[in-house]
This record gives C-alpha cells, sequence and structure tokens, in this order.
C-alpha cells in the first residue's frame, strides 16, 4: 500500500539546518499494523506528516496506492487525504465549537455525502464506538477517554485504507488507553492498514510491527505477527 | 455544508462575546454612518428632479466682463423671458419667478409673509400638485392667490380655502386677493418653495423698455423643446440679444460707463438641476436650499473614514485570534477540507456578523435620523430609506463591507499548514505588519479628525466672540420697512421717554450695494448705509477723522457722507474730508465727506471688509431700528417696545432680533459643520478605541507565558505594564507622526475661506496629540493591569 524510498526532509532557518528524515526507505502493505518507536527528535511525528500527506518531502519517492504522491500540491494532498486517510492525534483535536455528532459528522461533509446518508453513517460509527448517548454533548464535557474515542469515530466514518495515529493513547490512562488500543485492534481486523507512531512498548505490542527509527532513520524492524 | 457553516459561525459569535460586540458595534456605527451618508447624497442629487418636464427647463444665465473681471449671474430681468419665448424657436414656454415679502392680515394681526410673484404659466412648467384649483387659470386674475395647504390650514383652519379672502398689503393698503388654488405641500428637495404665489406683476410700458435687459432681480426659467439642441437655442438667443438689446446696452454704458473693453455679456442656459449645487450659479433669490457638493464630499469621507476603521477593526481582530482558531484550521483541513471551502466558512462568519450590524444600523438610523436632519438641514424622513436605488445601494454597502472586512482574514486563515498549527510551530509574528500599519491607520484618521474638530471649533469661537469693531450688546433690532425720518423721529422720541432705554438708532433696512464716481473719473462699488446722527454713537463705532452726522448741519441730511478706511484706501485719498463722489446714476448728485470711521465688521467674519458709505439724506427711507436698552430689563423693555410699535405702526407686523443673537445666525452653518466633525471624530475615536482594546486583550493572551516568566524572575507590576503598553503606544506616536502635517495642510487650506481666521499654533497639534496618546493609554492599561497582577503560577502551569 504505501512505498516510501530514499525520503527525504530537512527543516532550514536563517542559522540551522535539521535532517528530519535522512534516506528513509520503508515499505508498508496493505491490513498490516505498523508501529513505529523511537527518542524524540528522531523524525517519526515528521515521518507521519508526510505518510499522512500533511506535509511534503524535499527528495524521494512516496506511493501510496500505487500512485506516486511525493510531488503532489497542497489542493491534490488534500483531496488524496480525505478520501483515504484517518488521524487520530495524542490532544485528540476536535473542533470544541461542534457536537460530537458534528465533529464525526464533518469528514463526509467534505467528501460531499449527501444528508441522509451521513445521518446514517454517522450513527453506526457512533454505535460502533459506544457514544452515541453522547451525541449532543461538546468535547469539553466528555472525558478522556470519550473524546479520543470521538476522534477515532471522526477518523473511520468515511471508511479510510489507512489510519495514521500519533500517540493515540498519551493523553490517557491505562484503562482508556486500552480500549483506545482495542479500537485500533479491531478496525486493523477488518481490514484498515494502520501505522501508529509511539512511546508506549505496551502499544506497540498490538502491532504487527515495529519499526525504531533514529536521526532520521530506521534502525531495526521487529515483526511480531 | 452551509448549514454548518452558519452553525459554528453562530457558537463563535457566542463563544467570544466581547470581541463579537466590538465589531457588531463598530460596523454598525460605521454602516449607519454610511447609510445617512447616502440618504444625503441622493436627496441632494435627486433634488428638483421631481418635475416632470425636467429634462427640458432651464434656467436663463448671463457670463459677463467688465474692466477685465468676469462676472456669472443667475438673475436677469424683466423682458429675457418673454421676448425670448416669442422670437427663439426653441424654446416652448417661460416662467418667471419674483421673490418678495408683504403683508398679510388676518383679524388684527399683521404677520410679514415671503411670496413668490410667478407667471401664469407656473404649473404648465413645474410640477406641484394641487388638491383643488385649476392649474391653468389660478394665476390669470390679478388679484389671485394661490396658498400651499399648510398657509391654508394657518389661515383657514381647512384646506377648502377656494374662493376664500387673504387680505395683503399692496401699496400701503389691505387689498383681498382671493384663494383660487390650493396647492399641495412641496417636496422637501425642490429649489422651488412657496407657501403663497400671486401673479407676476408687469406694466406695458416695463415690458417695452429696452433698458430693462440690464435689471436684474428675479429668475427666468424656460421650457425647449424636447427635440431643440443647446447649443443651437444658447446661439439664437444671444443672436436676438445682440440685434435686440444694443441701443438699451449703448445708453447704459454712457450713463453708467464700463471700460474699453465691457461687453454686452452672453446668454446660457443652465439646466434646472444643476442649479442646487452649482456654487456659481445657485438657486438664489426667491430659490431656496442651495448646496454645495463640498458637503456630500466631506460628509462622504467622514462616513468612509469611520467604515473604514470598523473594518480595520474587524480585520485585526480576526487575525490577532487567529492563533485560538489555528487548532480549527489544522483540523479542518486534516479531515479534507481545501482552502476554498475556509474560504468561503470564514467569509460566512464575516457576512453574519455584517447582517446582525447592518440590522442594528437600520434601528441606529431610525433614531438618529433627526439629529442628523437638524445638523444637516434636511428634512429627511425614515420612509425615504425605502427607495428601490437605495435599497440596492445599501445592499451593496453590506457586500462590500462583509468583503473588505472578511476578506483578508478569511485568506490569511485559510493558508494556515496543518502541520504547523497542529504541532504548536505556528508562530503569528510575521503577520504583525499588517496588523501595526492598521492600527498606525486608524489612530491617524482620529487624530486627523480631532485635529480637525480642534481648528474648527476654535475658528467657530473667533467669529462668534471676535471683537468686530462695535458694541452690539444689549441692541434690539426691529424692522418697519419704508420709514420716513419724520416717522422714526416720533418712534424715537416715544421709545426714550422710557429709562430702560437706552438709545435709538435707524438704519435702511436689508442691505445696498451700489456704486459711484470718484474725481479721476473712476467707479468704486461700496456698501450704502443710510443712517441717522445716532447710529455711529450708538454702536461706539471710533471716528478716526472729522465728525459724526448732526442735525446741526442742514447739509448733513442732503449730501454729507461718511465713509469708512477701507473706503478711503480704495478711493486713494490722501486727505479725505472734504472730498467727493458723484451718484452719476443718480442726476449726478454731489456728496462730501465729512467724517471717517474705523473699518468695522458690519457683514459677518467670512466676508471681507470693504468700502462702506453712510448718508443720512432725508429722501432715503429708512427700515430697521436699533435700541440699545439697559442691560437686565429685556422683558420690561421687549414689552414696552411691542406696545409703542403697534400703537405707531398698527398695519405692520412686528418681530425683532438681539443683534448679538443674529450674529450667532450668522454662523448657523458653521456651528452645525463643528457638530458634524465633532461627532465624526468621536465615533473614530471610539471605534478605533474599542479596536485597540481588543487587541490589548489578545496580546495579553499571547503573553501570558512571558508575563508569567517575567514575574517570577522579578518583574514589578509597573513593569510588567510598562512592557504591554509600549509596543501600543509607539504605533499612536507613528499614527500622531503622520496625521499632524497633514491635518496642517488640510485645516490650513480649509481656514483659507475665511478672510478673518485663527493661526494654527502648535500648542493645537500637541493638545490633540496627548489626548489620543491618553485615551489609548488608557484603552489598554486596563488590560496591561489585569495582565499584571495575574498569578505567574496559573500562567505558567497552563503552558
Amino acid at each position: 500500500m504505501i512505498k516510501i524510498t530514499d525520503l527525504e526532509k530537512i527543516y532550514r532557518t536563517e542559522e540551522v539546518e535539521t535532517i528530519a528524515l535522512n534516506k528513509l526507505s520503508l515499505e508498508v502493505k496493505e491490513g498490516e499494523f505498523v508501529a513505529i518507536m523511537g527518542p524524540s527528535g528522531c523524525g517519526k511525528s515528521t515521518l507521519l506528516n508526510i505518510l499522512g500527506l500533511l506535509d511534503d518531502s524535499d527528495s524521494g519517492s512516496f506511493i501510496f496506492n500505487g500512485v506516486e504522491v511525493s510531488h503532489f500540491n497542497e489542493r491534490k494532498r488534500a483531496d488524496m487525504r480525505k478520501h483515504n486517510i484517518g488521524f487520530v492525534f495524542q490532544s485528540f483535536n476536535l473542533i470544541d465549537e461542534l457536537t460530537v455528532y458534528e465533529n464525526v459528522e464533518l469528514p463526509l461533509i467534505y467528501t460531499g455525502v449527501k444528508s441522509a446518508e451521513r445521518k446514517e453513517m454517522v450513527e453506526k460509527v457512533l454505535d460502533k464506538m459506544k457514544i452515541m448517548h453522547r451525541r449532543n454533548h461538546y468535547p469539553q464535557q466528555l472525558s478522556g477517554g470519550q473524546q479520543q474515542r470521538v476522534a477515532v469515530a471522526r477518523a473511520v466514518v468515511n471508511n479510510p485504507k489507512l489510519i495514521l495515529a500519533d500517540e493515540p493513547t498519551g493523553n490517557l490512562d491505562s484503562a482508556n488507553g486500552g480500549e483506545v488500543m482495542e479500537l485500533l485492534t479491531d478496525l486493523n481486523e477488518q481490514g484498515t492498514t494502520i501505522i501508529m507512531v509511539t512511546h508506549s512498548e505496551h502499544d506497540a505490542k498490538f502491532s504487527h510491527r515495529i519499526i525504531r527509527m533514529l536521526d532520521g532513520q530506521t534502525v531495526t524492524e521487529n515483526i511480531l505477527i | 455544508m452551509i448549514k454548518n457553516y452558519f452553525i459554528i459561525a453562530w457558537r463563535n459569535l457566542r463563544k467570544n462575546k466581547t470581541f463579537s460586540l466590538i465589531n457588531i458595534a463598530g460596523l454598525s456605527i460605521g454602516l449607519a454612518c454610511s447609510m445617512l451618508i447616502l440618504l444625503y447624497v441622493k436627496d441632494e442629487v435627486s433634488f428638483d428632479r421631481f418635475h416632470k418636464n425636467v429634462n427640458n427647463i432651464y434656467r436663463i444665465v448671463t457670463r459677463s466682463k467688465n474692466r477685465g473681471i468676469e462676472y456669472k449671474d443667475s438673475n436677469t430681468g424683466l423682458l429675457q423671458g418673454p421676448r425670448f419665448a416669442k422670437n427663439v424657436p426653441g424654446i416652448e414656454t417661460f416662467v418667471r419667478i419674483q421673490s418678495g415679502t408683504e403683508d398679510i392680515k388676518k383679524g388684527t394681526d399683521i404677520q410679514s409673509q415671503d411670496l413668490l410673484r410667478v407667471d401664469p404659466g407656473f404649473f404648465s412648467v413645474f410640477t406641484f400638485p394641487l388638491l383643488n384649483g385649476n392649474a391653468v387659470t389660478c394665476l390669470a386674475e390679478p388679484n389671485s392667490i394661490v396658498i400651499s395647504e399648510d398657509f391654508a390650514k394657518k389661515q383657514f383652519g381647512t384646506t377648502d380655502a377656494i374662493g376664500k379672502i387673504v387680505m395683503l398689503k399692496d401699496n400701503n393698503e389691505f387689498v383681498p386677493f382671493k384663494v383660487t388654488a390650493v396647492a399641495k405641500r412641496y417636496p422637501q428637495n425642490s429649489s422651488v418653495q412657496f407657501d403663497v404665489l400671486l401673479p407676476f406683476k408687469e406694466s406695458e410700458a416695463d415690458a417695452q423698455n429696452g433698458d430693462n435687459w440690464y435689471s436684474y432681480f428675479l429668475n427666468t426659467f424656460v421650457v425647449l423643446n424636447s427635440k431643440a439642441s443647446i447649443e443651437t437655442v444658447e446661439k439664437q438667443m444671444q443672436n436676438f440679444y445682440l440685434r435686440d438689446a444694443s441701443e438699451a446696452f449703448k445708453q447704459m454704458i454712457a450713463k453708467y460707463g464700463g471700460g474699453a473693453e465691457a461687453t454686452m455679456g452672453t446668454y446660457l442656459l443652465q439646466p434646472f438641476t444643476d442649479m442646487h449645487m452649482n456654487t456659481e450659479l445657485p438657486a438664489q433669490n426667491g430659490l431656496v436650499n442651495a448646496s454645495n457638493p463640498m458637503y456630500s464630499y466631506i460628509l462622504s469621507g467622514i462616513a468612509f473614514f469611520i467604515l473604514l476603521i470598523a473594518c480595520i477593526n474587524f480585520v485585526n481582530l480576526t487575525v490577532a485570534r487567529s492563533l485560538k482558531r489555528s487548532k480549527e484550521i489544522g483540523i479542518r483541513k486534516v479531515i479534507g477540507s481545501n482552502r476554498k471551502q475556509l474560504i468561503i466558512q470564514f467569509l460566512g462568519e464575516s457576512f453574519l456578523l455584517c447582517l446582525i450590524a447592518f440590522s442594528l444600523s437600520l434601528l441606529i438610523v431610525q433614531l438618529i435620523l433627526p439629529v442628523f436632519n437638524d445638523l444637516a438641514n434636511k428634512a429627511l424622513s425614515f420612509s425615504y430609506l425605502f427607495d428601490a436605488k437605495l435599497i440596492a445601494g445599501y445592499l451593496v454597502l453590506f457586500l462590500l463591507t462583509a468583503l473588505l472586512a472578511g476578506f483578508y482574514p478569511a485568506l490569511v486563515l485559510s493558508g494556515y499548514k496543518p502541520v504547523e498549527t497542529l504541532y504548536n510551530r505556528f508562530n503569528l509574528a510575521s503577520k504583525n505588519y499588517l496588523q501595526k500599519s492598521l492600527v498606525v491607520l486608524q489612530f491617524a484618521l482620529a487624530s486627523f479628525l480631532i485635529i480637525a474638530t480642534f481648528t474648527i471649533y476654535r475658528q467657530f469661537n473667533f467669529l462668534t466672540k471676535t471683537n468686530l469693531g462695535y458694541d452690539d450688546s444689549n441692541i434690539v433690532e426691529v424692522n418697519k420697512w419704508q420709514m420716513s425720518h419724520s416717522e422714526a423721529a416720533y418712534f424715537k422720541a416715544e421709545l426714550l421717554k422710557n429709562p430702560n432705554i437706552v438709545d435709538v438708532a435707524s438704519k435702511n433696512g436689508g442691505r445696498w450695494m451700489t456704486g459711484a464716481k470718484l474725481y479721476n473719473d473712476s467707479t468704486i462699488s461700496f456698501n450704502y448705509e443710510t443712517i441717522d446722527e445716532s447710529y455711529i454713537p450708538l454702536l461706539k463705532i471710533p471716528l478716526v477723522e472729522g465728525r459724526n452726522f448732526s442735525q446741526a448741519y442742514p447739509s448733513d441730511s442732503t449730501n454729507s457722507i461718511l465713509v469708512n478706511e477701507s473706503f478711503v484706501k480704495k478711493a486713494g485719498w490722501k486727505s479725505p474730508i472734504g472730498e467727493t463722489v458723484n451718484f452719476f446714476y443718480n442726476n449726478n448728485e454731489i456728496y462730501k465727506v465729512v467724517g471717517v470711521v474705523k473699518d468695522y465688521h458690519y457683514l459677518a467674519l467670512n466676508q471681507k471688509i470693504g468700502p462702506q458709505l453712510f448718508t443720512m439724506k432725508n429722501a432715503n427711507l429708512y427700515g430697521t431700528f436699533n435700541i440699545k436698552i439697559k442691560p437686565g430689563t429685556e422683558t420690561e423693555s421687549l414689552k414696552f417696545i411691542q406696545k409703542t410699535f403697534r400703537q405707531y405702526f398698527p398695519l405692520s407686523p412686528y418681530s425683532y432680533i438681539f443683534k448679538d443673537d443674529q450674529r450667532i445666525k450668522d454662523y448657523e452653518s458653521e456651528a452645525k459643520w463643528k457638530q458634524i466633525i465633532f461627532f465624526g471624530a468621536i465615533l473614530t475615536i471610539f471605534i478605533s478605541c474599542i479596536g485597540l482594546f481588543g487587541l490589548s486583550v489578545l496580546s495579553a493572551e499571547k503573553r501570558t507565558k512571558e508575563i508569567g516568566i517575567r514575574k517570577v524572575l522579578g518583574a514589578s507590576v509597573n513593569s510588567v505594564v510598562t512592557t504591554l503598553s509600549r509596543d501600543f503606544l509607539k504605533l499612536v506616536l507613528i499614527a500622531l507622526v503622520a496625521a499632524i502635517p497633514l491635518a496642517w495642510m488640510a485645516a490650513n487650506k480649509w481656514l483659507q475661506n475665511y478672510p478673518y481666521r485663527i493661526t494654527l499654533d502648535w500648542w493645537l497639534f500637541a493638545v490633540a496629540g496627548l489626548l489620543v496618546i491618553i485615551v489609548a493609554l488608557a484603552t489598554v492599561i486596563t488590560q496591561a493591569v489585569r495582565a499584571a497582577v495575574a498569578n505567574p503560577v496559573k500562567s505558567l502551569r497552563t503552558e
């Protein structure tokens, strides 16, 4: 599904040049659950952003579902992203002015789904995430675990091929964190490819493969399943 | 999608009440001002356009040259209308309008009434609907009178007044005039306004007298054939005039002189709708409401300033708040929004806010319309707003404001990169130049208006308080037209029996201008006053040479004159006493100077002192009494004067005015402009300050961590307040540096309209600058103090 070859990303300021990704190569098959680990500053968030078409690389190749996307402009990246990729963030990143229902509905609005169909899809996914009873609440009225479930619901409502999770349990206690990991595992078992960045060895064990990074390169790869 | 945008826009407005209120307040004030000005300008340009024939109605005007000076005149004599109508093919009909004032008697009460004498074709040329009466015949008979519905109600208590009698003074006796028509009230945007119309009076002798080509005392209007070309008609008029008036012209030059280059002048046609705002050929002499396009420009400028400042607030506050919305923008982009969708979303929020402001502005307009009418000398009503063109104008105003205010923030906010906003790498610093420039622009505009206000205030005070060179205190002016010297003397003697009356002096009524020849055959124009011997001492006008008039000198009642210093200077006299002037138009009567008075401001201070000549000639009639009363005796004195006046002049209307009040009346226009500019300045500074308030709140929030750290390291409250306020103060100082030179230039240019004016002292600008700084500081300091006293632990914990 994903093939990255010699990817490079350099951050430049007036005085400093930081190599975030140093000719990194990586492949992820469809249906895989991959965990990416490494110390702070190793480039894992940068990698995730590029995989999620939120950022572009300076050089190298990135093939997503058979399409070379490394030279896509912002408009094309946004288009590819909204139809194929869902995101789950450490700090949930829900919109405070929208209710749970409206937050989850938002990706469907952007992909032009009609109103009646949207209702059906949102209710189905809220039900699945066991958060239907809070549909009219605002994010600030929910617990951390509930907010992350809403975030996961939003990420999957469009049935994306790929979910990118950046420290999804980072702001949660162990019980809630465990629930979120189980949700992600279920999704993966239903065929969704998941790439997760994490500091947690415990969470990494839910994956099929752990890739460890250091200084912008992969250093080890552990296959668990 | 639209519903989602609306929901989030509404919820954002409610969540951020302070900023929403600031934006709504500013925009609604700006929109209300713009709406009022649109109403004003529409009224100005719509003047006189209600007449059906309006595109074919023209006023006859002249352009001539004498002694190198070009003259334009909108007045004509008796002959032009009928002779051009008869002899110029393109002219279908004409009507003359002559203004006048006559006394009207109702029972024992006599009132002075302004009226117009017009030709019988008046109602076929102009569209003034009648409530009753025949428009064609109502002015055919010499003793017919047409009245307005307001006059009918006042005179008879009803508009059903056909056949009723109005007693009008004609040749010193009251004569019955029969009401032949009652007209509906004239529209307020009409240069022709009347309560009473009389048929035009013209004898056969006058109609044949060629001299009447050169009398200028009425307005003449012609209606052209719709197919006629103006240039052709003007040419035909001119050709006819040159033939018909050539003899009369030669006689006039022989009698009055005219210099080598005196020409017969050129007749031209001025479109009827041009009169209202034409300052060279205005609506005057019986026509009213002459205006000046400068008023529209100034008011439009003020409204534009205010709306611009409100939009600047919106832009500044929205961009400054974008830090808080950056995360939302990042999330939306991550989950699939493209830039266009975000622009539409933010524009939608701007439109919603503008819609609320627009609705509020309609309410504001309705509330302040009476005040605006008073200031702008208009009679606009709220129903005027429901005009198709005006509604379209307002819709355009609303759309433009929403776009102007919302487009830049929409563009900026939609451009944020999700990677930067979601991972807190977002930095607004690079956007600050625009924000700072906009704050500078706001305060520069506010400073400009404040300086303009100060200038106008000082000039107005100068006009109303400056020493006029004579004493106008405790003087009551009472008019009595066509008064002989003996009548005046009797009345004066009776008044002086009352110990509260200090003195009484008589003068001609109104203002006379005329000319005379000097020793070297040159002519001099001057202000011509007929006075008695009490006039100069009563007004305490200093004599610089010679003596005042006196009954002890019989020649003072025939051919003695006094002149003012300007007259002496213009005449080039070294020893004026004994010099003579020749009233060549009056059988070459020779008058001798017996005294010279110091120049004094006999006209309003917006006009220069010119040559002035006084006579006590018996044959000239008086028109005004100047009655000096003892201070503190106003009530009793006025009662006594009125009683005595009615006793001596039972057939004349009585009215009075205090001379120093008349002075204030002379500057009504300046007083109104003073208030308009003042309100403009207040609104501008208010909107700028609420914008600055919003920015200071955001600035304090943005620097929460920095303030916390500073306090932990030992900074005092004063030092934190200074740190937070300093940036804004710098911007205000830059604004002042930019505004002061421009304000100086504008104030200086405006003051050139006044021959007597204030000087622009440095302290005027210093005070204005200090005021702006104090107001700005007061605005930001509350937020700065609040941030400075906050607990640093809380702010650092948040970070």
